[in-house]
């Protein structure tokens, strides 16, 4: 219990130096971009392309009319680059901050939730896609959006704890990066991003088990007019309870061990 | 009102080597068992940066740190700059700390000279406003002008320096750590920047110096402290902490 206490100070006192975080990451994503003619829309443009490339050819593959699958796989890119990105980022959220660790004692999360701000930033960025691809689409939209909010608080909050856990294993064991990359390479084959959920059978092992099918169904659904299943709300919310659970108690072990292993 | 407490402080850190950070090594070593393993071909080695190491400080002590490289003096200073964590034994700092010990630390190459003035005064822990109050100090300290504008990866590296060190002093803390006594730019700005610094000494409430110069030493503090070994071997005035340490490095090179 003294672990769990030690790692929620630590995610409470984070919050509190809001400022810090929240400036480098909006720098990390200015950055990027600060000597381009077309800045930040770069981010917007890209996914834009790759929405279209690959709806023409995965339209034509699954027999599916284009207008019928592009809400599916546009909204399912651009989430998926929410969660992915902050995942295999989370990884080197200490070790990239090395300069700063060794300099300023700030709690350990405030790193993680610069990764996850900049994340979020660059995905309201592809975001805008979406209105024009449900415009252009003729995709129905309903009251069922306002349940997207809630959706992306509770896929936040459990990017979070795994994020947080691959942070610090990440700065003791070198090689995580890489074995995280792969797994959601493979993450990406194996979750409803291309393909729609309705193409399996809904008690599939790949919608019931892989937690991140009931991520993009909390938020995807309420984008389309859909209601999310009950099952991906459960899912999610015992991940979150156990997750933070397991990840306070092993930030209160280890994250004061970071700095050493740096 | 600043205090620092060490007591009984200990740092031990573990040096991993490439098969150390690997996974793979540390799944053998748990699966294979100890049994089999050589002891002398120990993939992490455990240095002692800090042994038990206890002391107070209150207001108004400018304190010395002396003592050989791999003495400790550095692990010392990341303990009181409230970076390392200390292994064993405890640890109290009340006060706002801050260290000079890389002076660029969190500067953008990218960003213009105002913007890296923001960040790294958020950094030193001010709001925006506060940030935004520090912009006219440094403008007129760094006599940079409209290079503030452009961004710092077009400066020389003695205006970055006049940046960096304008903005690092810009902020005052109530227990100040220094890593040798710093010195900048061209004869003219180094004597400015002397100046700062002196201030910025002044009107600190705890000052820690780590130096391996006997006169800065004497001029700004009036307690030292002799490092060997990660022990703190004695505490007490600066000259006779130092006619302490020069016999003892005296005694060892004969």
């Amino acid at each position: 219990m003294g672990l769990v206490a030690g790692g929620a100070a630590d995610v409470i006192g984070a919050f509190g130096a809001w400022r810090m975080w929240w400036m480098l990451a909006k720098n990390d994503v200015v950055r990027r971009y600060r000597r381009s003619r077309v800045g930040q829309l770069w981010l917007t443009l890209s996914m834009a392309v790759m929405i279209f490339g690959m709806g023409a050819v995965y339209a034509t593959l699954f027999g599916t009319p284009l207008a019928d699958y592009l809400p599916h796989l546009g909204t399912s890119l651009v989430l998926w680059g929410l969660i992915s990105s902050t995942i295999t980022e989370s990884c080197s959220s200490f070790t990239e901050n090395e300069g700063i660790i060794r300099q300023v004692a700030l709690p350990r999360f405030s790193y993680l939730l610069r990764t996850i701000a900049k994340n979020l930033f660059i995905f309201a960025h592809n975001l805008i896609i979406l209105p024009f691809l449900y415009v252009l689409t003729a995709s129905p939209i309903n009251w069922h959006i306002l349940l997207f909010i809630p959706g992306l608080l509770l896929v936040l909050a459990n990017l979070a704890w795994i994020g947080y856990m691959l942070a610090i294993l990440s700065a003791r064991f070198r090689d995580i990066p890489q074995i995280v990359t792969s797994i959601m390479q493979l993450a990406f084959f194996v979750s409803p991003v291309v393909f729609k959920p309705s193409q399996l059978r809904g008690d599939h092992p790949v919608l019931v088990l892989n937690p991140f099918s009931s991520m993009l169904d909390v938020m995807r659904e309420p984008l389309l007019g859909n209601l999310p299943g009950a099952a991906s709300y459960l899912i999610l919310l015992g991940l979150l309870i156990a997750g933070w659970l397991l990840c306070l108690a092993f930030a209160g072990k280890y994250s004061h061990r970071v700095v050493y292993w740096l | 009102m600043a205090h620092v407490l060490l007591d009984n402080a200990s740092v031990e850190l573990a040096v991993y080597n490439a098969r150390g950070r690997a996974l793979k090594s540390e799944i053998l070593r748990r699966t294979v068992g100890g049994g089999l393993q050589n002891d002398r071909d120990r993939s992490v080695q455990v240095v002692k940066a800090l042994d038990r190491v206890s002391f107070e400080a209150r207001d108004g002590d400018r304190i010395g740190l002396v003592g050989g490289n791999g003495a400790g003096k550095t692990s010392l200073l990341r303990v009181l700059s409230r970076v390392y964590p200390p292994t064993s034994g405890r640890v109290s700092i009340q006060g706002r700390v801050s260290a000079l010990f890389d002076l660029s630390m969190g500067m953008d190459v990218d960003a213009s000279g105002y913007d890296n003035i923001r960040m790294r005064s958020i950094m030193l822990g001010c709001d925006y406003k506060q940030a935004e109050a520090i912009i006219p100090d440094v403008e007129e300290f760094s006599q940079l002008g409209e290079f503030l504008d452009l961004p710092i990866r077009t400066y020389s590296n003695g205006m970055l320096l006049r940046l960096a060190f304008a903005v690092s002093t810009a902020v005052h803390p109530d227990i100040l750590i220094l890593d040798e006594i710093i010195g900048v730019g061209d004869a003219e700005f180094a004597e400015r920047a002397e100046k700062r610094l002196h201030a910025m000494i002044e009107k600190a409430s705890i000052m820690f110096l780590a130096s391996h110069k006997n006169d800065a030493i004497m001029s700004f503090c009036n307690r030292a402290l002799w490092m060997k070994g990660g022990r703190l071997m004695i505490d007490g005035k600066p000259q006779d902490v130092l006619a302490a340490y020069a016999a003892d490095a005296k005694g060892e090179g004969e």
